[in-house]
């Protein structure tokens, strides 16, 4: 088995197994045919009715569907790999909700409150969310480092701060939007100017916007680091083995800090995605835990920048056409259940690996006699 | 495949030695005998009668005792404490220690043994630890005793002390099964060698009718060693000079080169102190200095200030006093980074732990320290191509094998990776190396190699510090030798004072007359 198929296989394997459990989960409470039918919505759901467009030819019917797919995986993607790149340095990130929160509060704040051409607002919201995020992730980072408390502690709680002060109190107290006129009852922060508004790609028929490229670019740009840079490089010697790395040279406190404020401030975009491509605002709650879904995408993505973006786009896909699935009665919550299991099954990496390979042993023992 | 074909025969009441390279077998055939490692095929009998050993419990009631090369003791229980353990007498249900003790007392009485079950397993020597070992084994009614390596980690008079206490089991009747690749030692104390060679055992010989000769060129092989060598210098090897001479095909005794250190000075330490990982003071005082263009040996038991020595030299730990110059500049604010930039080497003791990224590919483990510059990187990028031809280079010219500089490199034998460490190292020409345990668990071809690679850095003028555990290696290498302990020198010869006993004595905390 080639180096790259024992990572990828894994993860394959666990999302299909994922599939399968769900599917006989819905085929035994209901029947197969319907099992069938509503993995066939959650499909049109998420990649769009292809059938039905190449018979009526209306493009809608495939470009909503794909844009609210590419929506939810640029989320993952950019949490999968907050989470990744922290795992890169050996460090448990489940802080991404948090440095979330900071970061599309931030975006919220900037796109509303700032004026600027759009050419430079928009980069200038992004920024601002990375760097909140970052600063967020940093206080764990720094507390690891200096003080020895331990990342997955300190992000947990660094989460309900986040959730504290900014969906309890700054958000309907100092910040809350200003009613005016016939508008009633806001909620959350003022609306974003529309120069702070991702455009969006393929106009009105599908919200398709800049954040799924900029995700895409962010998990290359993720990759091209850790692979071909020399600090990319002496990051994974950190992961990998922090002695060495630290006789070699190198000076680990840094690459383990930057990786942590790297992983912040990626989560802290996906806020900004959330916010500057879809709500327009920092709503009430950010509600939708896209931070701690980052954790399954990440470790179904086996860490990897591009398996994280693979596997971000697969659950964008299945999350995105699940809300189908209650046209045959089937509750919309199961492209999470699926999730769950493939995290589930994904976590017995080596179990896969070892089963795999007694197969192989075992075949070879019946080829070669023995003595 | 480690073992292919294995036969040996164990005969009851004799001190049978198990020889050959590492990686030869050796101690995967014992691990079947102990019943860690099940046999593919092949049989066991024990009396005539076919056995199967399923776990080491097994091999502990049919009578089977194994002391490891890495004890197995519990460092903060007592001698009867951890003799007993697993199998402690119990009065009413809890432990009755007096009566452990008492046990335990009883057994190391009747095997000659004297230790003290009431001491606290860490207050003892490493010799007593041994002891310890075996009297557990004893004490859990072994009739055949397997030691690996025992001598590894022993002074010379514990060494001899070993051998006497293993005669005098076989005098008692129990059978020694003796793994070791120290030939002299084997010969004078085995009744019958066998030698294994590429997971077979290639003979089984009277000690009293073979030579240290003979049995080396069983061990590696009839030529094969030379094909092998290719291209390589050697000069001197790991166990005396007998071995080297049948091994590697090149006799040489200790060189009588470099009488007085001559190079200038690269390393000129004064009183310098340093705290061990447990925060207790490991370095009490120690002044040393090292020229270009020679290689001083550090000899000491272990545990007496070595490890931390290389670390202060490598900028890895910090000093807690005293003061020096290493290179041209103060000791006192060394880093790892700092010690690089100014020329140092390193070949750390733990492999895995300092010296490299298992997880990484061969190539990336080449660049690792030096991957900031060419050929390893083209300002903020990693040089692939630069990397990868200096990569295969090395890997040419040190005989790495197999030759793959994109093989992780824990997929390698402990040999070539370590070899693959001493190339990346060298490549840096340094002008001081530091290196641990240079050669520990290497098989001859690749320790030859590596001790070659050192005279061949003195020889390029680089000031060489070589802490070995390993007496043979010290004497075979060194232009002059410091030895420690408790953190202090207690001894500092030139070569041509250099005397196996006296180093010995010293090593164990004698007082010194000179240096």
């Amino acid at each position: 088995m080639g180096e790259r198929t024992r990572q990828v296989l894994p993860s394959v394997l666990s999302v299909l197994l994922a599939l399968a459990v769900c599917w006989l989960t819905i085929a035994l409470t209901r029947d197969a045919d319907t099992a069938t039918k509503a993995y066939l919505q959650m499909l049109w759901g998420g990649v769009g009715n292809w059938p039905a467009y190449l018979e009526g030819g209306n493009a809608n019917s495939v470009l909503r569907p794909l844009g609210e797919s590419a929506m939810k995986a640029a989320l993952l993607t950019l949490t999968g790999l907050s989470v990744a790149v922290a795992f890169k340095v050996g460090l448990f990130n489940i802080g991404a909700q948090g440095q979330m929160i900071w970061g599309a509060l931030a975006a919220a704040l900037v796109g509303a409150h700032v004026s600027l051409p759009a050419v430079l607002h928009v980069p200038l919201a992004l920024l601002a969310a990375a760097a909140a995020g970052a600063v967020w992730s940093s206080i764990a980072g720094l507390l690891k480092l200096k003080r020895g408390v331990h990342e997955v502690i300190s992000t947990i709680m660094l989460n309900w701060v986040a959730v504290s002060l900014v969906d309890n109190w700054l958000v309907i107290g100092p910040l809350r939007a200003v009613a005016q006129g016939h508008q009633s009852s806001i909620t959350g922060t003022a609306e974003i100017l529309s120069t702070a508004q991702l455009p969006r790609l393929l106009g009105d028929s599908s919200r398709l916007n800049l954040g799924f490229p900029l995700a895409l670019v962010a998990a290359l740009a993720v990759w091209v680091w850790l692979g071909r840079t020399r600090s990319g490089y002496e990051t994974r010697a950190v992961g990998l083995t922090p002695e060495a790395a630290r006789a070699a040279g190198i000076p680990t406190l840094w690459r383990a800090g930057g990786a942590m404020a790297l992983a912040g401030a990626l989560a802290g975009l996906a806020g900004a995605v959330l916010v500057l491509g879809t709500e327009g605002r920092y709503p009430g709650t950010l509600g939708a835990p896209y931070g701690f879904d980052g954790i399954a995408i990440a470790l179904i993505g086996n860490n990897h920048p591009l398996g994280a973006a693979v596997s971000a786009a697969v659950f964008g896909i299945l999350r995105a056409g699940g809300t189908r699935m209650q046209l045959l009665g089937v509750h919309k919550s199961f492209p999470e259940l699926i999730q769950g299991f493939a995290l589930l099954f994904v976590a017995g990496r080596m179990v896969w690996l070892a089963l795999l390979n007694r197969r192989r042993a075992q075949r070879a023992a019946v080829e070669v006699p023995r003595a | 495949m480690s073992l292919e074909d294995a036969s040996l025969d164990i005969v009851p009441g004799e001190l049978l030695a198990v020889v050959g390279e590492n990686g030869a077998g050796k101690s995967s055939l014992m691990n079947v005998l102990y019943g860690l490692y099940h046999p593919d095929a092949g049989t066991f009998l024990m009396d005539g009668k076919p056995v199967r050993l399923k776990s080491p419990r097994d091999a502990i009631a049919r009578g089977i005792g194994m002391v490891h090369q890495h004890f197995m003791l519990v460092p903060t229980l007592t001698v009867a404490e951890n003799v007993v353990l697993g199998r402690e007498p119990t009065k009413r249900g809890l432990l009755d220690l007096d009566r452990a003790c008492d046990e335990v007392a009883a057994t190391a009485k009747r095997f000659g043994f004297q230790l003290d079950p009431r001491a606290r397993v860490d207050t003892l020597t490493v010799g007593s630890q041994q002891k310890v070992e075996i009297v557990k084994a004893l004490h859990r009614g072994a009739q055949v005793l397997i030691l690996d390596e025992p001598t590894a980690v022993l002074t010379p008079q514990e060494s001899d002390e070993l051998a006497q206490v293993m005669r005098g089991l076989v005098q008692q009747g129990r059978t020694v099964v003796l793994i070791s690749h120290k030939l002299k030692e084997v010969l004078g104390v085995a009744d019958r060698v066998a030698v294994m060679r590429r997971g077979r055992t290639v003979a089984e010989v009277r000690a009293s009718e073979t030579t240290v000769s003979a049995l080396a060129s069983l061990m590696v092989g009839e030529g094969s060693r030379g094909a092998a060598l290719t291209g390589v210098p050697v000069t001197a090897g790991p166990s005396g000079s007998d071995t080297v001479a049948a091994g590697a095909g090149t006799a040489s005794t200790r060189s009588d080169e470099g009488t007085a250190p001559s190079g200038p000075i690269v390393l000129d330490a004064k009183d310098l102190r340093a705290k061990g990982d447990n925060g207790r003071p490991a370095l009490q005082g120690v002044s040393l200095t090292v020229h270009a263009g020679e290689i001083v040996g550090i000899a000491g038991v272990d545990g007496n200030g070595q490890r931390e020595l290389a670390e202060v030299l490598t900028g890895l730990r910090a000093l807690d006093g005293g003061e020096g110059t290493l290179l041209g500049g103060p000791l006192a604010d060394l880093t790892p980074a700092r010690a690089k930039a100014r020329g140092v080497g390193h070949v750390p003791e733990d492999r895995l732990a300092r010296a490299v990224v298992k997880a990484m590919s061969v190539e990336e483990n080449v660049a690792l320290g030096r991957h900031r510059q060419p050929p390893f990187a083209r300002g903020p990028w990693v040089d692939f191509k630069g990397r990868r031809e200096r990569t295969n280079q090395l890997l040419t010219t040190y005989d790495v094998r197999p030759p793959d500089p994109t093989m992780a490199l824990q997929a390698m034998s402990g040999g070539n990776q370590q070899k693959v460490v001493v190339a990346r190292e060298l490549d840096a020409d340094p002008k001081l190396l530091v290196v641990v345990q240079p050669t520990r668990g290497l098989d001859i071809g690749a320790v030859a190699q590596v001790h070659a690679r050192l005279r061949e850095a003195k020889a390029r003028g680089a000031g060489v510090v070589m802490v070995s555990l390993d007496l043979e290696e010290v004497l075979a290498l060194s232009d002059r030798v410091y030895v420690l302990y408790e953190g202090r020198v207690t001894g500092h010869f030139p070569r041509k004072d250099l005397d196996e006993r006296e180093l010995g004595r010293r090593m164990l905390g004698a007082e010194s007359d000179h240096g």
